[in-house]
């Protein structure tokens, strides 16, 4: 069993679209995901905020990124034997994001 | 993670309203762009946290502290603290009281205010539907757009002219007087009934009926109905007259979608409960001699629910009514509804007798409803092919499929040979 970090990123400019109904149907996909896959999900994966700070060379900037055409929106850490495994599971994520899978390292 | 709650039905639109309205309260009219800003940023940031760690326990309260924090962050950039902020800081001090109890089921009337400023007589008459579709019910550009049969460009505007003229006045969100909002009154409740008839009539696209359209305008009714101002016979007359429409939706429609005729509806289909419902509101809106619009058109249809049978219809009672209403409220559709019941009463000849009489420049000769009348009293009357011009006109200006079907289909059985159906 290995873990895996998905990382969800969206168009800046999709993300002004949805109707409140819209983003009610895409709610209610994400539970039947979350239902069906209940037991890889590893508890902790969260949505972000939209507002950040980046620290590069110890100079500060702010966040949000509107310059940006993509930003991260969510992760979430998933269960599974390998990679083939974790992208059954992120192929049936509701639509709208660009999932990056990385698998995590265990070196902690 | 605990159990993903489930979210009621349209919990995100009306949330949308109820939220947007609870934070207009505290920044003021004038920034109603920034309440949608931050009411659509926490929808998002909901579907985007709850879709990783599911529904918390109290969605809404969720939802109004994370558009609060939004719109102190936005604030503090803006740096005008000066008026606002203070009064959203109260509001932190009224969330230590259990949050539940302010949100649970009891709608607050900030919702209805929100529709009163959305209906100020500053605002143009075509811009209160939009605005208030938006700001109520979180209906995108698109969906005002589809609703209101224009472009989405139009509806933009729209909003942005209501927008513009409420930042001009500055009204007070807080303390409209009783009497101003009495005054509005009548504009609230066209906006609601205009609302209410497009999710009945729907002219374009593939559903005979938008129900949530209809949905919604009954549910901001109820709530007028709910409070001091609103709690008048005109409102009980508009609920009952949806009430009855309602209860008839079922039945309207057939299987494959296309429209069923009043004439050969099952009447055990009809919803009985709404019925039931429409006749207490009915019986409320008697009170007083106040005599609107809205009562006559109930009464209208609460004739057509009474009436066991097609055939057991008092036409009588409803030629009078027709009448009736004219006189309040003249329109050529009560004309060519009383055509029809002319014909009803008397003979398809004395209905088009009736439509021959309206002015001509009274005529909406693109609406595609008066073509299909006068198709439909020549066919009775055995001409077909004057029958036949009529529906061919009413087809060429009608877009929504199932009635472009249901035309068709009366085209066919206008064929001598009662067979293909008619192309266009």
């Amino acid at each position: 069993m290995a873990k895996f970090l998905f990382i969800y990123r969206e168009s800046t400019e999709r993300r002004a679209q949805p109707s409140p109904e819209e983003m009610q149907a895409l709610a209610a996909a994400w539970g039947k995901w979350m239902q069906k896959f209940s037991a890889a999900i590893v508890p902790g994966g969260d949505g972000l905020k939209h507002s950040g700070r980046i620290v590069k060379d110890g100079l500060v900037t702010d966040g949000p990124y509107v310059e940006a055409k993509e930003i991260v929106v969510s992760f979430t850490i998933i269960q599974a034997d390998d990679y083939n495994a974790a992208l059954v599971i992120a192929r049936e994520c509701p639509p709208g994001h660009t999932i990056e899978i990385r698998e995590l390292a265990g070196y902690a | 993670m605990s159990e993903p709650h489930e979210l009621v039905e349209h919990f995100f639109r009306h949330e949308f309203g109820r939220v947007g309205a609870l934070l207009t309260r505290s920044l003021g009219v004038r920034r109603l762009d920034l309440v949608e800003d931050v009411v659509q940023a926490a929808l998002v940031q909901a579907l985007e946290t709850w879709s990783r760690r599911g529904v918390p326990e109290d969605p809404a309260g969720w939802l109004y502290r994370t558009a609060r924090n939004l719109a102190i962050d936005a604030l503090r950039r803006e740096r005008v603290h000066a008026q606002a902020l203070p009064r959203l800081a109260e509001d932190d001090e009224r969330e230590s009281s259990p949050l539940e109890a302010h949100f649970a089921d009891e709608i607050g009337d900030e919702p209805l205010r929100l529709l009163f400023v959305c209906c100020h007589e500053a605002v143009p008459a075509e811009s209160r539907v939009a605005l208030a579709l938006r700001m109520l019910c979180g209906f995108s550009t698109a969906e005002i757009a589809r609703a209101l049969l224009t472009t989405d460009a139009n509806v933009q505007k729209r909003i942005e002219r209501a927008r513009a003229r409420l930042r001009e006045l500055d009204i007070d969100f807080d303390t409209p007087a009783a009497t101003q909002l009495s005054a509005r009154l009548d504009a609230v409740l066209a906006v609601v009934y205009l609302l209410f008839s497009q999710g009945c009539h729907v002219t374009h696209g593939d559903m005979p009926i938008r129900r949530d359209l209809c949905d919604e305008a009954r549910r901001l009714a109820r709530m007028l109905a709910a409070h001091p101002v609103g709690d008048v016979p005109a409102v009980h007359a508009l609920l009952a007259l949806m009430c009855f429409h309602g209860a008839r939706f079922d039945a309207r429609v057939a299987l494959d979608g296309a429209i069923v005729l009043l004439e050969e509806q099952d009447r055990s289909t009809w919803n009985w409960g709404d019925v039931r419902e429409g006749m207490a509101w009915l019986a409320r809106s008697a009170a007083g001699d106040e005599l609107t619009r809205y009562h006559v058109e109930a009464g209208i249809a609460w004739e057509h629910c009474r009436a066991p049978t097609f055939a057991d219809t008092d036409w009588q009672r409803i030629a009078e009514l027709y009448d009736t209403l004219d006189r309040i409220a003249p329109s050529p559709l009560h004309s060519l509804n009383r055509a029809v019941v002319e014909a009803y009463l008397h003979s398809p000849q004395a209905g088009l007798e009736r439509l021959a009489a309206v002015l001509p420049e009274n005529v909406p000769a693109r609406y595609p409803g008066w073509h299909v009348v006068i198709g439909e009293l020549h066919f009775r009357l055995g001409r077909h092919s004057a029958a036949e011009r009529a529906w061919r006109e009413a087809l060429r200006l009608t877009t929504a499929r199932a009635d472009r079907e249901f035309l068709q289909s009366r085209l066919a059985v206008c064929r001598p040979d009662g067979g293909e159906p008619a192309t266009e």
